[in-house]
C-alpha cells in the first residue's frame, strides 16, 4: 500500500495561470489569424486538437452564434495558443497522468449521430422532468422541464430571446480562466446551456441535468470521441435553485469516450445554490470536469459530489467568495473500484470578511491499480478576517498497492481566522470489524457495512431523497458486484 | 439456539437463591423447545438425575498479546454448566477482560496453550462470528463506536445472521422494527436510539444499555458481561440488572466480570472467581465478594 501525504502551507507553490499573464499573440490556422510570434509556447498537439474542435463546430452549428458564445470561443482559442498539454512536471498534474487522452485520436462527436437515438435504454429511467444532454447536445425531444416560476430561463443560449438575460450572460460567460481543458471546452462547446434565476425567485423543484455519452469506442480503438457540454447558472440576488448534475455512459460499462465538461455558477447577493453532482461514467471513459463558482456576499453554495466512474476522472472545483459573509460547503466522495484514477482539485478563495467554508473529501480505493488524488487548496487572503474555514479529508485504501495522493493545503494571510484541516489514510478499523463479528455478522458483510458507512457521510448530504437513494444503491452495487448490475427503482 | 425469550414480567425477589432455575423452569421450558431442536447436535439431553449439562470448559488456558507476545493469561481453569451464573473479580489489569475477549475470539490475542470446549466443540477452532452464532455473547467493557452505521441496521444484520443460521427467513427493516421496538423498554431506551449510529456519542451508561439491548435482541446461551455495572447510576444499574435477569432462562448461563458486590446482589452468582495475574486463584460463593468489599484484595490473596 503506498501513499503520500504532502502538507504545504507555502504560498509560493501557487503560481497564477500562465495564460492570464501573457496575452497570446500566436496563430497557426485560419482561426488563429496572426503569424506565430511566441511559437515556443504553442503546443502543436494542443493546436491540432483545437483546430479539430473548431472545424467540427464550424461544420455543425450556426455561422452566427450569439455574441457571448462567440466571445467564449475567441477567449478560449486565444488562451489555447499559449497552453501546453500538461505534464507530470506541472504541479496541478503531478499525480494525474493524462497521457491516455493525449495518446488517443480525439474526435468530436457529430450531433447527427446523436439525434438518431434508437436504443435509449439509459434514458428509460429519466421519467422525472429533466434536461437530457447527449454527447454535449441538448436534446429537446428527450427533455422535459419541471414547472418553473416566471422569469426563469432554462435552455440553450442560442434560443435565448431575452436581451436582458443575454446581457447578463455576456457579462459572466468565461469571466474565469481555467486550464487547458477549460479552454478546450470553450472552443468545442456547441452551445451553452443557460440556467437563469431572476432576483428574489426561489425555484422549488430541483433541476435535473442529465449528461449521457452514447458515442463510445471499444477499448482497443485509438479513437476517442469527445463531447464538450457547457452550462452557465446565473442566480440573481436572493434567488434559489437546486441543481442535480449527472453523468452517465451508455449501457456498456467499458466503452471509451471523453467528456470534457464545464459548469459556471454565479450567485448574486444572498442567493443560494444547492448543487448535486453524480459522475458514473463508463470505466473506459475520460471525464474532465470544471465547476467554477463565484459567490457575492451572503450567498450560499453547497456542493455534494459522488464520483465512481471513468478510467481517468478529474474534477476541478474553483470557488471564489467575492463578498463578505458567504457560505461554501463542499462534500465529496470518490470511489475507485477498478483500474481508475479519481482526482479532485479544489480551490477555495476567501477574500472578504466572515466567510465560512466547510470541506469534506472522502475517497475509497478498492483496487490495487486504483488511484485517488486530492489537492485541496484554501486561500484565506488579507481582507478575509474572521473567516471560519475547515477542511477534512479521509481516504480508505482497501487493497495492497492502492494509491492515494493527498495534498491538503491552507494558505492563510489574514490573522484573525479560524482554520482547521485534517487528513487521514487508513484501512478498516480492526476493532469495528470485530464488533460486527462478535454479533454473528460474517467478516465480508461487516467489511461491506463499514465501507458503505464511510461513503454514507457524504451521500446523506444530498438534499433530494430520491437522489440519495439512487446513489446509495449505486455504491452498494459497485462495492458488491454480486448484486444485479442495474438497479430497479 | 435460544433465541431470546419474550417474557420480562419475571421479577427477582431479594430472596431468590442462586439456583433460581427451579422455579422458572416449568414456565419457560416451552419457549426453548423449538430453539433447542435446531441447535447443539453434539450435545445429548440433560442427565436423568437433573444434573446440569456442561456448557463451557476452560483448561490451562494461556494467551499472549498477538503483537507484543506479552503473556496475559497464564493457565486459566473454569467450568460453567447450563443455568449457572459465574462472577469473575480481580484487580485492575489482572486479565479479566482479556479472558472474556479470548473467549469470543478477539484477534488482539494469541492462544499459546490449553483448551476451551464449548458445548462439546473446540471453541478455539471457531471464528468469532461462529462463536456468536453458537450462542456466545459478550457485552464489552468499552464498546466501539461505528459512525455511519445505524443501531437498527446493525441489530437487523446481526439478527438476520442468527435467523439464517436457524434456517428462518430474514426480517426486512419494517418487520424488524416491529420486533425490536418493544425491546427498548427492557433497557429503558428511547426509540430514537435505533436511528443513532452504533455507540456514537453515547454516554457510558447508554453504551451499557445498548449492549444489553443487543443481548435482548439476539439472545445467548452464555452471556459474558464485562463490567456492565461500571459507570451506571443506581437506577441504571437496577434497569440493566433487571434486564439481564429477565433474559435468563434455566438453561442459559452468565459469566460476569465486576468489581462490586452491588451487581451481585441483583444477579446472584453461583460461583465467584478471583483472578490474579492471569490465573483464577480462588473460587467460592458470594461470601468472597463480601469479604472483598469489606477488606479488599489482600484479605483473599493467596500470596
Ligand atoms: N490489546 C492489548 N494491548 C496491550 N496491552 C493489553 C492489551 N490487552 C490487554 N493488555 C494488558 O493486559 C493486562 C490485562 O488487561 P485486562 O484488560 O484483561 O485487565 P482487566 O482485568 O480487565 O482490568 P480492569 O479491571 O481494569 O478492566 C493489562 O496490563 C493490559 O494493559
Ligand atoms: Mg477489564
Amino acid at each position: 500500500m503506498s501513499c503520500s501525504t504532502l502538507n504545504s502551507y507555502l504560498p509560493k507553490l501557487w503560481t497564477p495561470p500562465r495564460s492570464r499573464s501573457r496575452p497570446p499573440r500566436t496563430a497557426i490556422t485560419k482561426v488563429f489569424a496572426q503569424p506565430p510570434i511566441l511559437a515556443v509556447l504553442s503546443d502543436p498537439h494542443v493546436l491540432r486538437l483545437a483546430e479539430t474542435l473548431e472545424d467540427s463546430i464550424a461544420s455543425t452549428s450556426s455561422a452566427f452564434p450569439p455574441p457571448p458564445l462567440q466571445k467564449l470561443r475567441d477567449i478560449s482559442s486565444q488562451s489555447l495558443l499559449s497552453t501546453p498539454w500538461p505534464s507530470r512536471k506541472d504541479e496541478p498534474f503531478r499525480f494525474t497522468d493524462t497521457s491516455f487522452i493525449k495518446n488517443s485520436d480525439v474526435q468530436p462527436v457529430n450531433p447527427l449521430s446523436t439525434q438518431s437515438l434508437s436504443s435509449l435504454g439509459v434514458l428509460a429511467e429519466a421519467l422525472l422532468p429533466s434536461l437530457a444532454i447527449i454527447d454535449g447536445y441538448l436534446v429537446d425531444s428527450l427533455s422535459e422541464l419541471p414547472e418553473l416560476p416566471d422569469g426563469v430561463f432554462v435552455g440553450a443560449l442560442s434560443r435565448l430571446n431575452s436581451e436582458d438575460i443575454m446581457e447578463r450572460v455576456s457579462k459572466y460567460v468565461s469571466s474565469f480562466q481555467g486550464d487547458l481543458f477549460w479552454s478546450l471546452n470553450g472552443v468545442g462547446a456547441p452551445d451553452v446551456i443557460v440556467v437563469y434565476v431572476p432576483e428574489g425567485c426561489k425555484v422549488e423543484s430541483p433541476l435535473h441535468l442529465r449528461f449521457f455519452s452514447l458515442n463510445g469506442t471499444d477499448k482497443d480503438s485509438k479513437t476517442l470521441p469527445i463531447s464538450n457540454p457547457r452550462v452557465l447558472v446565473l442566480v440573481e440576488k436572493g434567488g434559489e435553485i437546486s441543481i442535480v448534475e449527472e453523468y452517465k455512459g451508455g449501457d456498456r460499462n467499458d466503452v471509451c469516450y471523453w467528456t470534457n465538461s464545464v459548469m459556471e455558477i454565479v450567485l448574486g447577493d444572498g442567493a443560494k445554490v444547492s448543487h448535486s453532482y453524480i459522475q458514473e461514467q463508463s470505466f473506459g471513459a475520460a471525464h474532465v470536469k470544471w465547476t467554477s463558482v463565484c459567490q457575492e456576499c451572503t450567498s450560499i453554495y453547497e456542493l455534494t459530489e459522488v464520483s465512481t466512474g471513468g478510467k481517468l476522472s478529474r474534477h476541478n472545483v474553483h470557488v471564489q467568495q467575492v463578498g463578505p459573509d458567504t457560505v461554501t460547503e463542499l462534500s465529496t466522495f470518490h470511489l475507485a473500484i477498478g483500474d481508475q484514477l479519481q482526482d479532485l482539485h479544489s480551490k477555495l478563495v476567501l477574500d472578504h470578511p466572515r466567510g465560512f467554508s466547510r470541506q469534506l473529501h472522502k475517497c475509497i480505493v478498492a483496487h490495487s491499480l486504483g488511484q485517488a488524488v486530492f489537492d485541496g487548496n484554501v486561500q484565506v487572503n488579507r481582507e478575509a478576517q474572521q473567516t471560519d474555514a475547515g477542511q477534512l479529508t479521509r481516504s480508505l485504501l482497501l487493497e495492497p498497492r492502492a494509491t492515494v495522493n493527498v495534498k491538503p493545503n491552507l494558505q492563510i494571510i489574514a490573522d484573525d481566522v479560524k482554520c482547521s484541516h485534517g487528513a487521514a489514510i487508513s484501512d478498516l478499523e480492526e476493532n469495528q470489524l470485530f464488533y460486527f463479528r462478535a454479533r454473528g455478522i460474517d467478516i465480508e458483510a461487516a467489511r461491506k457495512a463499514l465501507i458503505f458507512s464511510f461513503a454514507a457521510e457524504v451521500v446523506e448530504r444530498f438534499p433530494d431523497s430520491a437522489v440519495r437513494k439512487r446513489v446509495e444503491s449505486l455504491i452498494r452495487r459497485l462495492l458488491d458486484p454480486s448484486l444485479p448490475s442495474r438497479e430497479k427503482e | 439456539m435460544a433465541l431470546f425469550t419474550p417474557s420480562f414480567s419475571f421479577k427477582i425477589s431479594a430472596s431468590s437463591s442462586p439456583r433460581r432455575c427451579r422455579f422458572v423452569k416449568a414456565r419457560r421450558s416451552f419457549t426453548l423447545r423449538a430453539a433447542v431442536a435446531v441447535e447443539s447436535p453434539s450435545f445429548s439431553s440433560a442427565d436423568r438425575d437433573g444434573a446440569p449439562k456442561l456448557l463451557l470448559e476452560v483448561k490451562d488456558l494461556s494467551a499472549v498479546i498477538a503483537e507484543s507476545k506479552q503473556p496475559i493469561l497464564k493457565g486459566v481453569n473454569l467450568t460453567v454448566h447450563e443455568g449457572e451464573v459465574h462472577a469473575v473479580m480481580g484487580k485492575n489489569g489482572s486479565g479479566k477482560s482479556t479472558f472474556a475477549k479470548v473467549l469470543v475470539g478477539h484477534p488482539d490475542y494469541e492462544i499459546t496453550g490449553g483448551s476451551i470446549t464449548y458445548k462439546g466443540q473446540d471453541l478455539l477452532e471457531m471464528e468469532p462470528e461462529e462463536r456468536a452464532l453458537a450462542g456466545l455473547f459478550m457485552s464489552f467493557q468499552s464498546p466501539v463506536e461505528i459512525p455511519g452505521v445505524s443501531n437498527i441496521d446493525f441489530l437487523n444484520m446481526a439478527y438476520n445472521a442468527r435467523r439464517r443460521k436457524l434456517g428462518l427467513p430474514e426480517l426486512g427493516p419494517i418487520e424488524f422494527y416491529g420486533y425490536v421496538a418493544p425491546k427498548l423498554e427492557i433497557v429503558n431506551m428511547k426509540i430514537d436510539f435505533l436511528n443513532r449510529n452504533v455507540n456514537e456519542g453515547f454516554s457510558g451508561g447508554e453504551r451499557k444499555r445498548n449492549e444489553i439491548l443487543q443481548l435482548a435482541v439476539l439472545g445467548a446461551e452464555l452471556s459474558i458481561l464485562d463490567e456492565i455495572d461500571s459507570g451506571l447510576d443506581v437506577d441504571a444499574l437496577r434497569d440493566v440488572a433487571k434486564a439481564v435477569n429477565g433474559l435468563l432462562t434455566p438453561n442459559n448461563s452468565v459469566l460476569m466480570i465486576t468489581h462490586y458486590l452491588r451487581l451481585l446482589e441483583f444477579i446472584k452468582p453461583t460461583y465467584i472467581h478471583i483472578m490474579e495475574n492471569g490465573r483464577i486463584v480462588k473460587t467460592g460463593d458470594i461470601s468472597i465478594a463480601e469479604i472483598l468489599e469489606r477488606e479488599g484484595y489482600k484479605a483473599i490473596s493467596n500470596t
